[in-house]
Formats: C-alpha cells, structure tokens, sequence
C-alpha cells in the first residue's frame, strides 16, 4: 500500500474528536490531581506521624505500580470488591487524579521543604500562626519552585491518557487505532495521532514558559 | 522582683540523650543588656531559642513577661509578640520589599490596617538609617542592611524585650559595625536586649550583663568590665583569647 498523506484529512474531525477526549480527561484529572497531591503533599510535609504515614502510603503503593494496573483495578477489581461500578470516562480521570496526585504530592513537599527553615522560624518569631506562615511565605515562594516539575507531571499524565485505551474510552489513541483496524493506513494515521499529541503538549510546554517568565523563581 | 521580664526556673532542653541545657535558672530585668557568650555547643544560642519558644524546654518553666512558654499555642504567639528575634542569616521574606518585611508583622498579628503598618515601616526603616532602600528587595541590599531591615522588622511588632541570635556573624568586618551601632542605639533608648555574639568590644560598651555559657550550664554571670578584664576561672580565659 502507497503512503498517501491525504487521506489524513478524511479522519481529522474524527481525530479531534478524539483528542477533545484526551484534553477532557487530562483537564478534570490533573485539577483533582493537583488538589488531591496539594493535600498529600501537605500532609507529608507538616502531619504528625500518623498524617504523614496515611499520605506517604498512597504515594508509594501508586508510584509503585504501573498506572495501567491501576486503571484495571479501579474498573474491573473495585466492582467485585465494592461493588462500586464505574463507567469508562468517570475511570479514567480518576485513575489522572489519583496517579498524578501521588506525582505531585512529592512535587509539593520537595518544593516546601526547599524553602529555607529559618524563613519559617522568622515569620513564627513575629507571632504568626503556622497556617500564616504557611499562606503567606512559605506558601508563595514553594509555589515559584513548583511550576517547572508541575508542567513536566501534566505533560506525563497528558500522555498517559492514551492507556486509557485498554478500557475503551474512546480518547485520541484509541481513535486512532479503530481507523486503523479499518483502513490499515498505519503510517499515515500514527503520524496524525503522534502530530497532535505533540501539538498539545508543546502548547502545553509553552504555557507553562509563559508562567514560569512572568514568575521569577526565588 | 518586679522587674523581671524573662524567668529561667531550672530549665533544661534535650535534643534527643543529648543535653543542651542543663537546669538552668536565670532571671533577666527589663533595661538589661545581656551578653550571652561561650564556645560553641554551650548551649548560648538554644537559651535564647527557648524564650520565643523556637526551641521547646524540656524540663523547668520559662516565664517570659508573666506568661509561661509552656501555656499553649495561642499564649506562645503573645510571647514570641514580645520577643522579637533576629537571627545570624537574616531570614529577610525574599518575595517582599524591605518596607512589607517590615510592614508585614503589625499588620498580620497587630491588626494595624495596611496604611499605618507602612507608616510604621517607614519610621522604622528611617531610624536603622535605610529610609531610602524601602522598596528594594533583600536580594539588592548587603548582608548589614538586611540585618538592619530585619531589626526594623523585630521592632515592628512593638516587642518589649529583643532576642539577638549572633547578628553579626554572618557579616564582613565593615558591615558588623553598621549592624553593631543600630544595636547600640537602640540599647540606649532603653530597649532590653538578649544578645549571643563574639562581639567582646560591643559586650564590653553596651552589655550590662554578660554570661559565660559552658555545657549547658551558665559558668559566670557578671558585669562585661569584670569578667573581661578579670576572667574568673581558666576556661573563660582561654575562650575570650580565642574570640
């Protein structure tokens, strides 16, 4: 079979269709993902033992195993366990916010924890609760540390989507692969899908530099 | 006495099996200048840490202006509102200008509306002599200028005693003696001071009160004059010929 790049145009709103998926699940997850790794991260940093202990697990059982076993836990293990029955879609940006929340939760302690005592101890010193101390200096100057391992987490997770395929949903690589299963035009499909997997990340890439310039990193 | 605004009573502090202070009991009154000297590891800088209760006491009570370090959070927070601290590294907030360093304690914990917290900040800048750096960032000012705009920023919260944790230390030789006449000024206005310094001249013209610290335990307590020119034991000899 010849290349022809042409037919490429044939399957674009299907494509886009597709990718409007993954930007669907990539959005909603990494919102519940920076949330929830917010508050893992948080824990870890400032709880007592039994705190830290509840959020260093997490962490470690999800950094520990592969983000597909995961996927396939929460949507054929969880409803013979519980059964909690959840449909493909709701599966997949849970599995973003809880895979990319135990990614960020170490993004938020490393950047707390880089954040020199002493700066701490001065605005203890003035008489400020901890959770001031924490909102107003601790707070902003870890932010500033964050973007850049923040921005790598999204792209990661954004192209974690694509194992999404295993449970159906029907995001860009999926798409992908059923024009595929149809036409054969492997080549000319895998670019596409590839082309604009690359388009998303790099705007992804360069909003981030966008933030990381407006914000002097401290 | 009346006057006490810090009271030692038999106070100790752990770090683990080690024992930094060492039952230590201590009075301080309001107008002393105390110079808090000895090797390092005596304990001199932990003492000071446990009156703002940067450092919590293991054993003992520590009252500062009538209240104990150990009531509770919200009664640390009132002690430490009386204790302002300056520290060896300056720990100057380095997202802010020198102005809101200093602006930014009265407002949070005194509850000046943000107009007179500058004001204040202003007054303050102007008397450590850095009216004109107000809004520069610690980050263009020299080691001896942040230690003076932290001073301001100590004072800010209208403190009644000041906690100094070897201002100068981390300072070239010219830029001690900037931090040093801040010291010594305010000193003369009647400001009482705890001061952990190697500074001997300074101990000598502004302490009213020196301590010799040694394993946790204080060693000598008297007038700078006295025991700088007649150390009262060898240890004390040996250490003032080394610092």
């Amino acid at each position: 079979m010849e290349v022809n790049w042409l037919i490429i145009l044939d399957f674009i709103p299907q494509l886009l269709k597709g990718a409007q998926v993954t930007v669907h699940i990539t959005v909603v997850g990494l919102l519940g993902g920076v949330i929830l790794g917010a508050i893992a991260g948080l824990m870890r940093a400032y709880g007592n033992a039994v705190i830290n202990a509840i959020a260093f697990v997490y962490i470690e059982v999800i950094r520990g195993t592969p983000i597909v076993v995961q996927v396939m836990f929460l949507y054929f293990a969880l409803p013979v366990l519980a059964s909690i029955r959840i449909d493909p879609m709701t599966t997949a940006i849970l599995a973003i916010v809880i895979n990319a929340g135990a990614y960020i939760a170490e993004i938020v302690r490393g950047a707390v924890l880089s954040i020199s005592k002493g700066l701490t101890e001065a605005g203890l010193a003035i008489g400020l609760p901890r959770w001031k101390v924490i909102v107003h200096i601790v707070g902003p100057l870890a932010f500033r540390r964050l973007i850049p391992p923040l921005g790598n987490q999204f792209i990661v997770s954004l192209k974690d989507t694509s194992l999404f395929i295993v449970i159906g949903v029907g995001e860009l690589t999926r798409t992908g692969q059923e024009i595929m299963a149809a036409n054969f035009r492997a080549v000319e499909i895998w670019t596409a899908v590839a082309i604009m997997y690359l388009i998303m990340t790099g705007v992804l890439s360069l909003a981030l530099r966008m933030i990381e310039k407006r914000m002097r990193i401290l | 006495m009346s006057d006490t605004i810090i009271q030692f009573r038999n106070v100790s502090k752990h770090f683990g099996p080690l024992k930094v202070l060492d039952e230590v009991d201590l009075e301080i009154h309001k107008g002393e200048v105390v110079v808090l000297v000895g090797p390092s590891g005596s304990g001199k800088s932990t003492l000071l840490r446990c009156i703002n209760g940067l450092e919590q006491i293991t054993g003992g009570d520590l009252i500062v202006n009538g209240m104990s370090v150990l009531g509770g959070n919200k009664i640390m927070r009132e002690i430490r509102q009386e204790a302002g601290m300056v520290f060896q590294q300056f720990n100057l907030f380095p997202q802010m200008t020198a102005l809101q360093n200093v602006a930014f304690g009265p407002q949070q914990v005194r509850g000046l509306s943000r107009s007179e917290a500058r004001a204040l900040a202003k007054e303050l800048l102007a008397k450590v002599g850095l009216a004109e750096k107000a809004n520069h960032e610690p980050a263009e000012l020299s080691g001896g200028q942040q230690q003076r705009v932290a001073i301001a920023r100590a004072l800010a919260i209208k403190p009644k005693v000041m906690l100094f944790d070897e201002p100068t230390s981390a300072l070239d030789p010219e830029l001690k003696q900037e931090v040093l006449n801040v010291m010594r000024n305010l000193a003369a206005e009647g400001m009482t001071m705890v001061v952990v310094t190697h500074e001997m001249g300074f101990a000598k013209q502004v302490g009213t009160r020196l301590i010799f610290m040694e394993h946790g335990k204080i060693a000598v307590d008297g007038t700078p004059r006295d025991v700088i020119d007649n150390p009262p034991n060898d240890r004390m000899k040996d250490f003032l010929q080394h610092v």
